[in-house]
């Protein structure tokens, strides 16, 4: 395995740089995969028969504390990212908790989003409306989750490694779904509930 | 559940199935057990992760179901013989179009494909393997366990039966309460996640694993055709991962998505259907014209006419094909303009296609042709193809495709494109790189023989499918009376398609003939060909080559071969690095096989559990260690001398 | 050699994305034209997109960034497609 000195411990083998490109592939299908949520959400939106509509289901604080700590969560895994560049071990694995840790903070807010919404009548089988809704925010959700577990994952391989080619690469494969999902969920703020609130 | 919900029960044929299956099943075992090769099968074949091995298996799971797939078309073409016919009931009749249609794509001419391009792309590029080998390994067990559950469902609850594209309403839990098309939703769903890892792999792989000098635009078109059709890959599939979890969540969950109530638009499945399904037919084609490509230009002995508009062609179908799909549907209510769109856009996706066809004709033109079996082929391909695509322009128009749509007209259009274009081209790839993988030629008496009966008898069989369609049979009709006149030009379809079956009987007697027979190889390159393939041993060594090749020209081989001024080894060699072999893709396809099944039948704990094994092995992959094997060069120096035929 | 430590780039993305954050809310605070609000919701995304791909993804670093660009181009082509296409044969171009 030929290490690169001039490049960052992440791209520094040619093993390396191909995982790191074939994950930017992978986002490239991500994209296809959440338009066409979106799509589906677009078409269905009016659509919400004898439930409720977006107008009179959304509120704005949930949906503006899952924004900010989302948003923060980004911000935290690029320090850890920048962190790890310089290697500094401490500070990136902190950064990197704290972005888990505040993943787990939007999901337990999404949750009881969630509750809400079933609490009030308002379920995955009511109307077209809710169903494409709770599979929008649910499949952006389940990859929050599943981020959460191969982030915690990789916090482990780092504590008893330290960064080596192999968990710096895969430290940084994570942090561009991590920021991925803060784009996908841009899109939702935006166009679910923002346009779904005007 | 009843039992006899579980099982299914009351039909001859299918007990007799289970009888098939269970005697198989005990045989397998019993032979693994009686010749001790439980151990070999696990370590040569479960294990690897080399893409050779990988490619055997796809293509051995795709003969396998090419056979099951045939048996439906038999079936259908016996029981639409003759007006009234009593052999196979309604029901049986959709269950049976339905697997034929999912197996013959699906599980069929897919793997077959990738099978040949697991086997032969790092080698036209003068890598050692993939990019990802272990991905590689899980993409085919993800395929081969969807396969599994999807057929499995002829014996244990039931086969889907609503048709390959699965409409709604008719495949919502409404009105299709049983469990068959829930097989379908997940099945395919494993098969289909297994496909994108594909696609990405070999992107990857092409992209950054070719050998020094080979860029681009020195590829070879089989190559290039894998590149494209991964693009399309990587961006289709998702739309389709999308639509099986909006209908799982139909079916299971009572979601709304695609209901006649409480806002649901069933239209939209369809919608989202073949937004994948029109790219998927030409993630289907566009290998296949690789392999033509591959296969005229090596037996005129000569280049490649119009490479450059060839690349350029299927770049232009690759971007065409996220364009058209609404020409699956012009009839379900959409307005003028909507048709007209998609109309013209369906036109202008036959130009590049054409473009293909005169390079092919002119790279036959003054070439010097061998008329070997893959070459055959590839001949018949050209015509027979052509007409596919001409009434494929008839169709394209959206008026009068309200005359031919869902007619037998659509049917016979569909085979004409799919039969020559995809199933001949694999036929052809088949005979053409098996010397390669085994080191002897497949037959060619027999080749011919074989291929004389599937092209002549595939016409007899599709061609008057156009007349009936015309005449005003509609498809997936499962009988219809003497008055309609449709009698005696379904019987000579059937006629044909018994012929097509005695021809695919030759082929397959062909490889055991081949295999008792054949005269064994030692050159590596039995057709004097041109790519880099050819430039080394048959069987292939595990590294595939001893040295990277140089390359400084488009079919650098056949450079090699008649210039001394472009030799592509330099004789210097160096340690190769390979990865191991691991156990956990074919552990995780199993764990996602027993997921889906239970999702299938709504048993929610143990799908729970097995979908916390999926994650467990996915955690497990992600400590892995392994660094693989590094091969010393006294070793490749060893396994060269003896690959040549000199003692050591 | 704080400075060359300080994190520039993510301070600077960050609070550019909570500012874009705010301006997106101006759609519900304040009664604007539709075509107003769909403007601004999608020029605040698209700039909150673009600040992740190239100031915390590190798209441009890349040695195949060209791969990339097409990559993320042809993805939104089939988004874009399969978005609107269907918002045409559904809603705009249904009869």
């Amino acid at each position: 395995m030929k290490l690169d000195a001039s490049l960052p411990l992440e791209y520094s083998t040619e093993e390396n740089s191909n995982r790191i490109l074939g994950f930017w592939i992978f986002l490239g299908a991500e994209i296809a995969l959440f338009s066409t949520l979106f799509t589906v959400y677009f078409v269905l939106v009016n659509r919400y028969a004898s439930g409720p509509s977006s107008k009179e289901l959304f509120a704005l604080a949930p949906v503006l504390t899952e924004t900010f700590v989302l948003l923060t969560s980004s911000f935290t895994i690029g320090l850890a990212i920048n962190a790890m560049r310089h290697n500094f071990k401490k500070p990136a694995m902190v950064f990197m908790a704290i972005t888990l840790v505040l993943g787990l903070v939007f999901l337990s807010v999404e949750i009881n989003e969630f509750v809400t919404y079933v609490h009030d009548g308002a379920t995955l089988s009511t109307s077209a409306f809710l169903s494409s809704l709770f599979v929008l925010l649910g499949t952006h959700g389940a990859h929050v989750t599943f981020g959460f577990l191969w982030g915690s994952m990789i916090l482990i391989q780092v504590a008893r490694e330290g960064f080596t080619p192999a968990t710096a690469n895969k430290s940084f494969i994570f942090s561009l779904y991590w920021h991925f999902l803060d784009v996908v969920w841009i899109f939702i703020f935006s166009f679910v509930y923002l346009k779904g609130m005007m | 559940m009843k039992w006899d919900e579980f099982f299914v029960t009351g039909e001859p044929m299918i007990y007799a199935a289970m009888v098939a299956i269970a005697l198989t099943s005990i045989g397998i075992v019993a032979g693994l057990t009686y010749f001790k090769k439980w151990g070999y099968l696990w370590r040569e074949w479960l294990t690897t992760v080399d893409h050779k091995r990988i490619g055997v298996m796809y293509i051995i799971s795709a003969l396998l179901m090419l056979f099951r797939g045939g048996v439906d078309a038999l079936m259908m073409r016996a029981q639409t013989a003759a007006p009234d016919m009593k052999f196979l009931d309604a029901q049986h009749y959709n269950e049976v179009f339905t697997t034929h249609g999912l197996i013959m794509i699906l599980f069929m001419a897919m793997p077959f494909i990738f099978g040949l391009m697991n086997v032969v792309v790092p080698l036209q590029i003068g890598a050692r393997d993939v990019a990802f080998p272990r991905l590689n390994a899980i993409s085919f067990w993800m395929f081969f366990f969807g396969a599994m559950l999807l057929n499995l469902s002829f014996v244990i609850g039931g086969s889907p039966d609503a048709g390959w594209s699965a409409y709604f309403p008719l495949a919502s839990k409404e009105f299709s309460p049983s469990v068959g098309n829930n097989y379908y939703a997940i099945a395919l769903q494993i098969s289909g996640i297994g496909t994108l890892m594909t696609g990405i792999n070999f992107l990857v792989t092409i992209l950054r694993m070719r050998a020094p000098g080979l860029e681009l635009m020195r590829m070879p078109m089989f190559t290039w055709s894998t590149l494209i059709t991964s693009v399309i890959i990587t961006f289709a599939f998702p739309v389709l991962t999308i639509a099986l979890l909006l209908m799982t969540f139909d079916r299971l969950f009572d979601s709304q998505f695609f209901t006649m109530a409480n806002g649901g638009m069933d239209m939209l499945w369809a919608n989202l259907f073949w937004i994948w399904g029109h790219p998927e037919v030409y993630i289907v084609i566009l290998p296949a014209f690789g392999i033509y490509s591959d296969i005229i230009s090596t037996f005129s002995k000569k280049n490649l006419y119009g490479y450059k508009s060839m690349v350029v062609s299927m770049l232009a179908i690759s971007l065409l094909s996220f364009v058209v799909w609404a020409h699956h549907f012009y009839t379900m209510g959409q307005g003028v303009m909507v048709n007209g769109f998609f109309s013209i856009a369906t036109m202008a996706i036959a130009v590049p296609t054409g473009v293909k066809i005169f390079n092919w004709l002119f790279t036959l033109r003054k070439g010097r042709i061998s008329f070997t079996t893959p070459m055959l082929y590839a001949m018949a391909f050209i015509p027979i193809f052509t007409i596919g695509g001409l009434t494929g322009v008839m169709l394209a128009m959206a008026s009068a495709d309200y005359h031919y749509h869902n007619t037998m007209f659509l049917v016979a259009h569909f085979h004409y494109v799919l039969i020559p274009g995809a199933v001949f081209a694999v036929i052809a790839g088949f005979h053409y790189w098996f010397p390669k993988v085994f080191g002897f030629r497949l037959n060619e008496k027999l080749g011919k023989l074989a291929f004389w009966l599937i092209v002549v008898c595939f016409n007899i069989t599709f061609f008057p499918l156009f007349l009936l369609g015309l005449k005003g049979m509609t498809r997936r009709m499962y009988t219809y009376s003497a008055e309609t006149g449709f009698g005696p030009l379904n019987f000579v379809s059937f006629l044909g398609a018994l012929g097509l079956a005695a021809g695919f009987v030759v082929l397959v007697y062909n490889i055991y003939w081949s295999i008792r027979y054949s005269p064994r190889e030692t050159t590596g390159d039995p057709w004097d060909a041109r790519t880099l393939e050819w430039a080394t041993h048959s069987p292939i060594p595990p590294y595939n080559f001893a040295e990277i090749p140089n390359v400084k020209t488009r079919d650098a081989f056949w450079f090699s071969k008649i210039d001394k001024n472009l030799p592509i080894f330099s004789g210097k060699l160096e340690p190769i690095h390979l990865p191991s072999n691991t156990g956990k893709p074919f552990v995780l396809g199993l764990a996602f096989f027993f997921l889906g099944f239970f999702l299938v039948f709504s048993l929610w704990t143990p799908a729970i559990i097995a979908g916390l094994a999926v994650l467990a092995i996915m955690a497990a992959m992600s400590f892995d260690r392994d660094h693989g094997i590094i091969i010393p060069v006294e070793e490749i120096r060893a396994t060269e001398k003896k690959l040549r035929g000199e003692s050591i | 050699m704080l400075k060359q430590l300080f994190p520039t780039r993510h301070v600077v993305g960050f609070l550019s994305s909570l500012v874009l954050t705010a301006a997106a809310l101006s759609v519900v605070a304040f009664d604007l034209s539709f075509t107003a609000q769909m403007a601004i919701l999608l020029v605040t995304a698209l700039l909150q997109a673009s600040l992740q791909l190239f100031l915390f993804m590190h798209i441009g670093e890349n040695k195949s960034k060209t791969t990339l660009y097409v990559n993320i181009g042809y993805a939104l082509f089939v988004g874009l497609v399969t978005i609107f296409g269907t918002l045409f044969i559904f809603v705009w171009g249904w009869y």
